[in-house]
């Protein structure tokens, strides 16, 4: 599926999109951490730092590193404090 | 006295200049030009400091029914304990007032020295009353307090003015001032201090009122702290995790970062809310911003973090944030990012609150667009437009003189039912989130003591995550809303930065632990919860006693029951927010 970086994230990253394959949340989440170096810090094994927030196709916001991803979906990486 | 406090404020009337404090030390008992107040340590406790105990004091002077800008309505700087330890980001301090532009509670905050400076003046508050017979600088230096003439600052910048202060008085002065905005009446005008402003409401208004276009702050006394020791081990701690990831955003790019983020969840407020998304909005990203001009990174005092982003600009330079950016930027349907930059630095010298000018500025061009207002220069998109509607409203001239008044005032005065479409709740102008994309901040927007605030709720941050459908928010998002307000409350009062917040792994156990560090105090998280939810509920106690009626806790018709153009399944009914609010009353107990 599409991961699309916004805000540190995609500072981090060093690119706004990747095409990764992971079935789950937890393995695409462990897939960036050894993809994309700057972000392993803000990766906890298979789940994200609190700081940030992982939404499923700009609807809803997923957490639990189970939730099944299909080849088609877009996830977003972004801050969870969006707050100015 | 517990440590942390001086245990007395300073009551201040500015009618009479030229006093000092120590001539006037035997008036404690009247009505003197300056009165040396004692504050209990129950009060103390209940209120903490800050936003808390400014509102416990302006309640304590009962005048909620009077006009904002009459002499008699007071000016409140309120400090905390933490002010002057070595927490990171607590130089902060509270200006409460009633506010000119909702007449209801305002509580604005502001960073740096001026904390510092203000505290050390020996009291843990400045309670300002009555007008100076000529615009007047306020200069308190520790155990003196006088008032004199500064006609040779009348239409100075906030800059410039603080810079005539410390060449004049001395370095080591801190100043806190208005622009012409403020001297003019301007009602959403700010007080500047250090390129930092207590920004919404209209605080700078009522200073103006009073005819202080300065307050000057120099002093040597500090209160102790209860187990220094203690004290130094948290703020060791705390500054360590500060460098952290969850200030990461901040540090690394600050807040303009986020308004690719709106854009792309199609919540970022566009030509006066009529859209979710901006065509422009790449041209002010942090990327484009960086890519042509220089920037560097500064801070408050006391703060570790550093999340100002200073971009250069002509010949300057200006602080941005996302709310600025919005603001002047894709709700003016401003593309040109050095329009934009040049327009907030222009509020920032004027001395204007750049949500609310950004918001009625949106709304007088949506209003001319309608056939509602004669001004046909004034058009979505038009950088020109924008730069000449902010220096009208600075100045009160010509157009500016009707949108000094903020958009609700405005709407009243144009007619065609514009209320509809002006963007405000109470009479504050919406930050930048839109309602019905992001359906718990429009319960927090519609709740708020101060209007629709982003810093008085964070329910955003519900939003952004599983706990609710934010398109389509249920009463379960009332308790979520009731607890981000809450917290706001306590670190407004404590006072710590907002952003420090995600490094807080066990807010109110860690808050209780400061709090007990510096006072002595057996507080508990259990305790704290409860000195939120008092916070809030004394701002509404105000709010009661100047007027506040159950149908001003709701959101323009504009954002009711018609779905957001970009996103259709972002809908919010009146039913629903109407429910969302009752449910919000029955949880308070109001
Ligand atoms: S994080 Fe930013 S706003 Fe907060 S205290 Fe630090 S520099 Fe000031």
């Amino acid at each position: 599926m599409h991961v699309e970086f916004l805000g540190v994230s995609r500072e981090r990253a060093g690119v706004a999109e990747l095409h990764v394959e992971a079935d789950t949340l937890g393995r695409l989440v462990a897939a960036l951490a050894a993809q994309t170096p700057g972000l392993a810090e803000l990766i906890v094994v298979d789940r994200l730092h609190p700081s940030l927030a992982a939404n499923l196709n700009g609807d809803r916001f997923i957490s639990d590193p189970a939730t099944p991803l299909g080849d088609d979906d877009r996830v977003l990486i972004l801050s969870a404090d969006v707050g100015g | 006295m517990p440590f942390g406090y001086h245990g007395r404020y300073l009551r201040i009337d500015v009618s009479r200049p030229s006093t000092s404090l120590a001539a006037a030390l035997s008036k404690v008992e009247g009505r003197g030009s300056v009165e040396r107040v004692p504050l209990e340590e129950t009060v103390l406790r209940q209120f903490i400091g800050g936003s808390g105990l400014g509102v416990r004091l302006l309640l304590d002077e009962g005048t909620a029914s009077l006009d904002p800008l009459d002499p008699r309505a007071p000016l409140i700087f309120a400090f905390s304990p933490l002010v002057g330890s070595p927490l990171t980001t607590s130089a902060k301090f509270a200006v409460v007032s009633k506010s000119p532009l909702t007449d209801r509670i305002n509580d604005s905050l502001a960073s740096s020295g001026f904390a510092i400076a203000g505290k050390s003046c020996g009291c843990d508050a400045f309670v300002i009353v009555g007008r100076a017979p000529e615009l007047s600088v306020l200069i308190i230096e520790d155990g003196d307090v006088r008032v004199e003439p500064a006609a040779e600052c009348a239409g100075m910048t906030c800059e410039e003015t603080g810079a005539h202060y410390r060449s004049r008085l001395g370095v080591d002065f801190r100043i806190a001032t208005i622009g012409p905005a403020g001297e003019n009446g301007v009602r959403y005008a700010t007080i500047s201090h250090d390129g930092r402003h207590a920004g919404r409401g209209g605080s700078g208004a009522v200073m103006g009122a009073k005819n202080i276009k300065a307050i000057a702050v120099r002093g040597t006394q500090r209160p102790e702290w209860a187990d220094r020791r203690e004290v130094i081990a948290i703020s060791k701690d705390l500054s360590h995790r500060s460098f952290g990831p969850a200030t990461a955003k901040y540090r690394e790019l600050g807040t303009a970062t986020n308004l690719l983020t709106f854009n792309r969840f199609g919540a970022l407020p566009t030509r006066n809310f009529q859209s979710g998304e901006f065509d422009q909005a790449g041209n002010l990203s942090v990327e484009q911003l960086t890519a042509t001009r220089s920037k560097t990174r500064g801070s408050c005092a006391t703060c570790t973090i550093g999340c100002e982003h200073i971009y250069s600009v002509g010949d300057g330079s200006v602080r941005l944030e996302y709310e600025s950016l919005f603001a002047l930027g894709s709700l003016c349907g401003v593309g040109d990012a050095d329009v934009v930059l040049r327009a907030v630095q222009r509020c920032d010298e004027l001395g204007l609150d750049t949500i609310s000018t950004g918001g009625t500025i949106a709304f007088a061009m949506e209003c001319v667009e309608r056939g509602w207002l004669e001004a046909p220069w004034l058009t979505f998109g038009s950088g020109d437009a924008l730069l000449r509607a902010i220096d009208l409203i600075g100045w009160r001239e010509g157009l500016g003189d009707l949108l000094a008044e903020g958009s609700r005032r405005s709407a009243v005065a144009i007619g065609h039912n514009s209320i509809a479409i002006a963007p405000q709740v109470k009479g504050l102008e919406i930050p930048g989130y839109e309602p019905r994309a992001l359906q718990t901040m429009a319960l927090g927007f519609a709740v708020g003591a101060r209007g629709a605030d982003h810093n008085r709720s964070g329910a955003y941050e519900v939003d952004f995550s599983d706990k609710v459908d934010r398109r389509n928010v249920t009463l379960e998002a009332v308790r979520h809303a009731i607890d981000t307000e809450d917290r706001a409350a306590l670190m407004d009062s404590l006072i710590l930065c907002k952003f420090l917040r995600g490094v807080l792994e066990d807010f109110h156990g860690e808050t209780a632990a400061m709090l007990r560090s510096v006072t002595g105090w057996d507080v508990t998280a259990a305790e704290l919860r409860d000195t939120a939810a008092r916070i809030v509920a004394a701002k509404q106690e105000f709010n009661r006693l100047a007027g506040w009626t159950p149908a001003e806790d709701t959101l323009p018709e504009r954002f009711l029951d018609t779905p957001l153009p970009n996103d259709r399944s972002a809908s919010l009914s009146r039913a629903r927010l109407d429910a969302l609010v009752a449910e919000y009353h029955r949880q308070r107990g109001w």
